[in-house]
């Protein structure tokens, strides 16, 4: 009886609100949080590259196996072979930022190019499209990942663009979908009428204006996906192959102390994980509520 | 013909809330209105101007925002008199300031509840509706005749299938749909526009209501199926004496239908009256208007002469941001420079000019 | 199904409209020949690479022109093929076959490139309101881009033109920075104006630009559209269902019917003495030219129409006799349903054409 609606509304122009109210306050914490992981990411990557950790992550200390956190400056303590944990993190980052990027860019990229394909050309390009997304669509990924490295050796590369390929199916289907969405809008078509060059339309009208929110999404779902899958893969032996750290081969390596109550090895990672993957969805999710200016609904 | 009236609207606010604007769209604000048994009442008004937003309310129809949150709906049968939103200002609180709402408080879920049992038996029996989309309102699922069936067993006396059956495709027939029992058994997707809004007539006709609703009944159909359905609504009109409360932004088809109308503007009614007077060309003890709106539709003298239209000044009130003074004065042509202040700063009245022709103007308050 | 064939130049369907050019004759600016388009709609999921395909003709061998500075309409029920005429001209859509000069060239066989040149002159208001205007831009960029496709102009030009553009479609300044989803119905109609004007075209073709708009506001496209052509001797195709609007506007009426034109003439002829029967029914359903109380006289006339035409309903001979109530009234004729006989449009005195075996 008392679930209250109060609502309050007097004239406030639109654009004279401030910023925060505009988007809303949740979409603006969501993408402060993935901002932060993504800078975390970044930063990460960076030092790694550059060797400018405290500890070598692959420098092995026997006198130091199964350091608890904190001990002797091992924030995060060590893993079997005595290795400092953070820095592994820290390096871990390696095995996803390059190949990440990568599978994400194979799957942008090809996607728009068939999506706007099918649904700007529309026809026998749209049926023969849509065929051969559903074919790859059919195709179980994990078999395919394993194909490849059965074919070639395990190497990051090659997953992420077997990764990069699975995933273009969707990014096609949505560009396709919103492309025909627009098209009953026609202002495609007026755009058409004005006689404006189809490069034009199709790269500023459809992709820049109309779907880089969409982009912007699937850029991060891709890159969390490539994370995941790379922690799958690393569980079955198959990832980032030792001594080079990933955080999939970490947790797998800390998972068999686990039981001893040696917990840290493997939840250090796997905590990194969630919260890195949780920050690229909120991060997509903020973005295109803002983008879209979906607030709150 | 002319009785008492069937259905009395005081005050009627229905608002929304707009999130992206922060404020209120006042899309019903003080709405007052009366039907009277036995006769049309044409509502004329462009769009936004709360026509339809006020029959929801008398349905109870209303989703999202706010939705209604003052006034009173009497409907009074001959066997019955209640009040539709009886009971229901006890589940909103609403915060006043210089006599406009600034906010409100309201128990949606215990209002939804209220009104359902109020409205129950009279939605779709005693009050019957037609929509403007007759393609989406009828459900595609069942075929045309089963749903008319359906409205029969649920809202007249007639509990036999067999019978009820019979009765829908008398009303079929009764709307002139040609081979009515071959259409009975066709889904709403197998009949043109046309067709399926004479499957809705009849649907709302076959319940057999005290009180019919038409909402926008020939708007996107073509000029000669629209004026078939008007030659149909005028024939019913006649053969039934069905209290109609006719909704429409055509003029032209108000003006055929109804006996008496009311012009609404910015969410509330500016003039109401005997169709007759308030259509006439003459300008005299009108809205300015409503005699601007007529002055602005292409009559003969116009084509022949080829002279330009008198066109309206300025746009359509946005019912977010409703000035403090008359909601017609940034538009209107007939301010005096002896009313201007008051046509700024306070908004009239409802008020009767002559027996059954009442007007918001302060042109006519001396 | 008559194919592409060769089509030669006719002059028997010209209507001349003196009364308003009384010094000199203005040039023809378009003239569009034997005009057909045949939709093809495949049946089934697979039939794409199959024949299994049916055709629509939408608009099955129409020929007219329009003169400088001059206004047609165009007015039929919705789905009889207006629309794609006039998308046809501008060649949005490929006709499949049949001509269309635009001020001496065949626009029908030009490439990407000059029909993309040719747009400068030659525009089109579409009947959706939010069709000229993409979601995410702002007006101003709208305009900004639209200036810049066929002219390479500073930036001070375009301000200047900008704002030129706006005194002209009587919009103002303030919304310039809007997006067009905070715009009123009748704001975004006059930036579709605007935007149509800034690349100079001559030539119009307006399909139904005020039926998405409340009355008070129609009248005030109306009238700007009437300036403009004042203004800058603009031409029209005016598509429209609004049959006051088009005789309003118009000043030849051309009635469509099922992809053909049945009559065509002068705007007060077509009105007021129509020929053909169709034409008849359609401006005597115009609700408020009937009485009150419903003249029995319009309604005899109109009780052959019932159904809805389709374009999959076979026909021989006339496409209108099913529903036409000469036909009915004569006996069912045999020449109405003679394949060999489909009427021609003749001329039946002072430039007014129409197809039909009995004329009214």
């Amino acid at each position: 009886m008392n679930s209250y609606t109060q609502i309050t509304g007097e004239i406030g122009e639109f654009s004279d609100l401030p910023f925060w109210k505009k988007v809303g306050i949740a979409d603006l914490l969501y993408v402060a949080y993935g901002g932060l992981i993504v800078t975390l990411v970044i930063a990460s990557y960076i030092l790694g590259a550059l060797n400018l950790l405290k500890w070598d992550p692959q420098a092995i200390d026997l006198e130091l196996m199964m350091a608890p956190p904190g001990t002797a400056g091992h924030i995060l303590g060590t893993d079997f072979m005595g290795r400092d944990i953070l820095s592994r993190l820290i390096v871990g980052i390696q095995a996803y930022f390059l190949p990440g990027i990568l599978a994400v860019s194979i799957s942008l990229f090809t996607g728009s190019i068939l999506g706007v394909l099918a649904g700007y050309r529309g026809g026998r390009w749209e049926t023969a499209i849509t065929y051969f997304t559903n074919l790859v669509d059919s195709f179980p990924r994990l078999v395919l990942i394993l194909l490849v490295i059965a074919a070639f050796k395990p190497d990051i590369y090659y997953i992420m663009i077997v990764v990069g390929l699975t995933n273009v199916p969707v990014v096609t289907s949505l560009i396709k979908g919103k492309i025909q969405f627009l098209r009953q809008k026609n202002f495609v078509e007026a755009a058409e009428a004005l006689g404006l060059p189809a490069r034009t339309i199709i790269l500023k009208h459809i992709l820049w204006y109309n779907c880089r929110s969409l982009l912007i999404i699937q850029a991060t779902l891709g890159m969390a996906e490539a994370i995941l899958m790379e922690t799958s893969l690393s569980y079955l032996g198959f990832g980032v192959q030792e001594p080079a750290p990933s955080w999939g081969n970490m947790v797998q390596a800390g998972a068999n102390y686990f039981m001893q109550g040696k917990f840290w090895p493997s939840t250090a990672p796997a905590l990194a994980i969630l919260f890195t993957i949780l920050g690229f969805h909120l991060l997509g999710d903020g973005l295109n509520n803002m983008l879209e200016g979906r607030r709150g609904r | 013909m002319m009785e008492g009236p069937l259905l009395k609207i005081n005050d009627l606010r229905t608002y929304f809330y707009s999130r992206s604007k922060q404020a209120f769209i006042r899309s019903v604000d003080g709405v007052r209105l009366e039907v009277r048994k036995g006769e049309t009442l044409g509502i004329v008004g462009e769009s936004g101007s709360g026509k339809s937003v006020t029959a929801l309310s008398v349905m109870g129809l209303v989703t999202g925002g706010p939705g209604v949150i003052t006034g009173s709906i009497e409907f009074m049968t001959n066997s019955d008199r209640k009040n539709l939103l009886d009971g229901l200002q006890d589940f909103v609180e609403i915060t006043q300031e210089n006599g406009r709402i600034m906010s409100v408080k309201k128990d949606v879920i215990g209002w939804e509840r209220r009104s359902e049992e109020i409205m129950q038996g009279i939605r779709g029996g005693e009050i019957s509706m037609i929509f403007q989309n007759p393609k989406a309102a009828l459900n595609p699922f069942m075929t045309v005749g089963g749903q008319i069936t359906e409205a029969i067993m649920l809202h007249t006396g007639i509990k036999d299938r067999k019978e009820a059956e019979e009765r829908a495709v008398y009303w079929l027939k009764r709307v002139k749909i040609d081979s009515p029992r071959l259409r009975f058994g066709n889904y709403p997707y197998g009949l043109s526009g046309g067709m399926c809004q004479r499957a809705m007539i009849a649907m709302a006709l076959a319940s057999e209501p005290d009180l019919l609703i038409a909402d926008e009944p020939t708007t996107g159909l073509d000029a000669t199926i629209q004026s078939k359905i008007v030659d149909l609504l005028l024939e019913l009109k006649h053969e039934l004496g069905t209290t109609t409360m006719l909704i429409s932004h055509d003029i032209s088809i108000i003006s055929r239908l109804s006996d008496s109308v009311a012009v609404m503007y910015g969410g509330t009614v500016v003039e109401t009256g005997p169709a007759k007077d308030i259509l006439s060309s003459s300008t005299s003890s009108k809205h300015p208007y409503t005699a601007a709106l007529l002055a602005s539709i292409p009559d003969d003298y116009h084509i022949r002469e080829k002279i330009p239209l008198q066109a309206i000044e300025g746009d359509v009130l946005d019912t977010i941001n409703i000035p403090p003074g008359c909601r017609f004065y940034g538009r209107c042509n007939r301010v005096t420079e002896k009313i201007r202040k008051r046509c700024e700063s306070e908004e009239p009245d409802l008020r009767e000019i002559a027996v059954g022709r009442n007007v918001r103007c302060w042109l006519y308050y001396e | 199904m008559p194919g592409g064939k060769l089509v030669f130049l006719r002059f028997d369907y010209r209507v001349e409209v003196f009364d308003r050019y009384p010094k000199h004759m203005p040039k023809t600016i378009l003239e569009v020949i034997d005009l057909k388009k045949y939709f093809t709609q495949r049946r089934r999921l697979f039939s794409a690479f199959k024949s299994d395909i049916r055709t629509i003709p939408a608009v099955d061998g129409v020929s007219f022109y329009l003169k400088e500075n001059e206004t047609v309409g165009l007015v039929g029920e919705s789905g009889c093929g207006k629309t794609t005429i006039g998308k046809t001209i501008l060649r949005l859509e490929n006709p499949t076959s049949g001509r269309v000069i635009f001020d001496g060239k065949d626009i029908t066989a030009m490439s990407r490139e000059e029909l993309r040149r040719l747009r400068s002159r030659m525009q089109m208001i579409f009947q959706d309101l939010d069709a000229a205007l993409n979601p995410k831009m702002r007006i101003k960029d709208i305009l900004r881009e639209a200036i810049r496709v066929h002219h390479d102009v500073s930036d001070e030009e375009v301000d200047k033109r900008i704002s030129e553009l706006l005194e002209q479609v009587n919009l103002k300044k303030s919304k310039l920075s809007n997006f067009p989803h905070e715009l009123s119905g009748g704001e975004k109609r006059r930036v579709g104006v605007a935007r149509v004007l800034s690349v100079g075209a001559k030539f119009i073709v307006a399909d139904e630009p005020t039926s998405a708009l409340d009355v008070s506001i129609q009248a005030q496209v109306v009238n700007l559209l009437r300036d403009l052509q004042d203004q800058l001797g603009l031409s029209y195709l005016f598509i429209s269902h609004d049959l006051r609007v088009v005789e309003l506007i118009s000043h030849k009426v051309a009635v469509m019917y099922l992809g053909k034109i049945v009559e065509m003439g002068l705007s007060s002829k077509i009105a007021h003495a129509p020929r053909h029967p169709y034409t008849h029914i359609l401006w005597s359903s115009l609700v408020e030219k009937q009485s009150r109380e419903s003249s029995s006289a319009a309604k005899n006339v109109q009780s052959g129409i019932w159904g809805v035409f389709d374009f999959e309903r076979p026909y021989s001979g006339c496409r209108f006799a099913p529903r036409c109530p000469v036909f009915e009234s004569k006996g069912r004729p045999a020449v109405c349903t003679d394949p060999q006989s489909e009427p021609k449009l003749i001329d039946v005195g002072s430039g007014h054409q129409v197809a039909c075996h009995f004329p009214l």
